[in-house]
């Protein structure tokens, strides 16, 4: 009963692209506001009937304008937790949660899912008013759950709560998680939410579908550009891919870095899929950079690149060192990095020292154009 | 006192607000929530008889209800009641002039239901039934209260329209405000005096009523962060 969702509208808003998301399985959309995840959700949902889509449940279609076929949201059977929760005021969260549910067991029925969310009975008789933030979004969670929906939808669900209830309510999710065996998507904009509770990411820039993967496989191999923007890579660079050679190793090809005199070409990986001469925008995980002391220049991808840096700035955040390096001698780049365990301790600033590149983790992709690698992101 | 005039009066109030409130629930709801830009014009239109003067309107009425006109001729051949100068008649030019009281409390009420509500309702699988009375009418009943009372109180007071409309036939047309002025005119003060008395009460006490259901209206439906 997997959720397939294709969506291309124009008016009155820029929505366009498609993502899967299996059973029991958790996608979250992210991207900037205004990228359209909570409209993608609302199209899911049927509050918003949009110009060109095909939105199924495994047999079950819910839109398909191919078809003029739109089933209104009364008898799609999703769970919704709105953004602000959209509790009735005037009915207690007994009420609330019995609310989508029918027969003579409905109020043993919401009672029970209302325990299971952690609400005590004399909370139960409470209005929305009367209860915390947290705890409304407990009710809300049990509203949209009682029913044993087809889909589960959460949009921002926890955006209107503090942060120590934040952790509780992720732990309840997480915990729900285990029994709920529908395609579940969240709406957030905090990729670590994201990261931290979906199976995984489908990103989204100004309507548009970009990449839907694991975060991991996503941060590894963004599709362009935009995406890198968006899920945060810090570490980008431009340059440009010049292909194959006689003296590459097979399967690899040369990328230009820098300009000039300063330029270094570096032996990388060629998946085949950019042509030769074409500018780049190329990026590392985090992972792939490390501070080290060796020196000799690499020959092939499965080596790592050493580069002579200097300390910008080091900030200390908890745990972690946030450190700053710039390249003094190439192209001059800078890079950031995150240190833990041994290497974490305090550099002082314009220390020397040299910072080493995995050449086998840098993932080359086409600069955004406008039209060009959008089509190229929603084909593949 | 004149007690016929004052259930005649009661009589067209309570009728004007029983036809009312359905008709004001319907557009009020339909005004609060359609994306239609043209929505602006039928606001206006029913705001009209707010602004025009009664002898305006009274005198529309009368062209429109009266035996030459169509509506007037449908109505003498199908049922044999005539428009003007009756009770019918009146109850029409009633439920005309009153359209801005009932729907503004109701149309104000509906906007201060949050769209998400709504949806929120949709997509619990309530049927459009099931969401007016088990989520709109409780949320807008302020504002039911508020549209009643007032259509009631200001078909008590009204007058120029009635007049017209009407004219003043004891047990038929005459109201209590058309009565009073008779009172006036035949200087009987003290029968005036009663019957103004009378409908300064009833006034003063549906505006009361009217502005604590508004004020309950005014309350935030659900405050951030209550509870521990």
């Amino acid at each position: 009963m997997s959720l397939q969702v294709r969506i291309d509208q124009t008016l009155p808003m820029r929505l366009s692209g498609s993502f899967q998301c299996a059973p029991g399985q958790l996608v979250a959309l992210v991207g900037p506001s205004g990228a359209g995840k909570t409209s993608l959700l609302r199209g899911v949902a049927g509050l918003m009937k949009p110009q060109n889509a095909r939105i199924s449940v495994g047999t079950a279609c819910w839109c398909d304008t191919g078809q003029r076929l739109f089933v209104p949201p009364q008898q799609r059977n999703v769970g919704l937790v709105f953004q602000d929760y959209a509790l009735m005021p005037h009915m207690n969260a007994l009420d609330n949660v019995a609310l989508p549910l029918r027969g003579p067991q409905r109020l043993a029925r919401a009672q029970e899912m209302l325990r299971r969310v952690g609400l005590t009975p004399e909370q139960m008789q409470r209005r929305p008013a009367q209860l915390s933030g947290g705890q409304q979004q407990r009710v809300a969670v049990a509203r949209a759950l009682v029913r044993e929906p087809a889909v589960l939808l959460l949009d921002e669900p926890f955006s209107a709560v503090d942060q120590m209830n934040r952790q509780t309510l992720y732990a309840l999710l997480a915990e729900l998680r285990e029994d709920i065996a529908v395609p579940m998507v969240l709406v957030t904009h905090d990729l670590n939410e994201a990261r931290l509770l979906a199976d995984e990411l489908v990103v989204m820039a100004e309507g548009v579908v970009l990449q839907q993967g694991r975060a991991d496989a996503i941060h590894r191999a963004p599709r362009n550009a935009r995406v890198a923007d968006i899920v945060g890579i810090a570490n980008r660079f431009d340059g440009v891919w010049l292909g194959p050679d006689a003296h590459s190793p097979a399967g690899t090809g040369w990328l230009r870095w820098g300009a000039g005199n300063a330029a270094l070409r570096l032996p990388v990986r060629d998946k085949g899929r950019i042509e030769p001469g074409q500018s780049v925008t190329w990026v590392v995980p985090g992972e792939a950079l490390r501070l080290c002391d060796r020196s000799s220049a690499p020959a092939s991808p499965d080596q790592a690149l050493p580069l002579p840096v200097e300390v910008l700035t080091l900030r200390h955040l908890g745990d972690v060192w946030l450190l700053k390096l710039q390249g003094v001698s190439g192209p001059r780049a800078s890079f950031q990095l995150m240190l833990t365990g041994p290497q974490a301790r305090a550099y002082a600033p314009s220390e020397s020292l040299t910072l080493c590149l995995d050449l086998a983790r840098v993932h080359i992709m086409p600069i955004k154009t406008a039209t060009g690698t959008l089509t190229a992101a929603l084909g593949g | 006192m004149d007690w016929t005039a004052l259930s005649l009066s009661l009589k067209l109030a309570a009728a004007t607000v029983a036809l009312l409130l359905p008709l004001g629930l319907w557009l009020g709801r339909w005004i609060a929530r359609t994306p239609a830009r043209w929505k602006i014009w039928v606001e206006a239109a029913m705001l009209l008889p707010l602004v025009l003067p009664p002898t305006v309107l009274g005198y529309y009425l009368l062209v429109g209800l009266g035996n030459a006109s169509p509506l007037g001729q449908w109505a003498q051949q199908l049922f044999g009641v005539q428009l003007t100068f009756s009770f019918t008649g009146l109850l029409i030019a009633s439920l005309v002039f009153n359209i801005p009281f009932a729907l503004q409390p109701l149309q104000r009420a509906y906007e201060n239901v949050p769209p998400s509500l709504h949806e929120a309702a949709l997509v619990c699988g309530l049927s459009s039934w099931e969401r007016f009375t088990r989520v709109d009418l409780p949320l807008v009943w302020p504002g039911i209260m508020s549209a009643a009372v007032m259509t009631f109180a200001h078909t008590l007071g009204e007058f120029g329209v009635v007049l017209m409309v009407g004219g003043s036939i004891p047990g038929e047309t005459q109201t209590i405000a058309i009565a009073i002025y008779d009172r006036v005119q035949a200087f009987d003060t003290r029968g005036a005096h009663l019957m103004s008395l009378t409908l300064l009460l009833i006034s003063l006490v549906a505006i009361a009523a009217s502005l604590l259901a508004s004020r309950r209206l005014g309350r935030p439906t659900r405050p951030a962060e209550a509870a521990p």
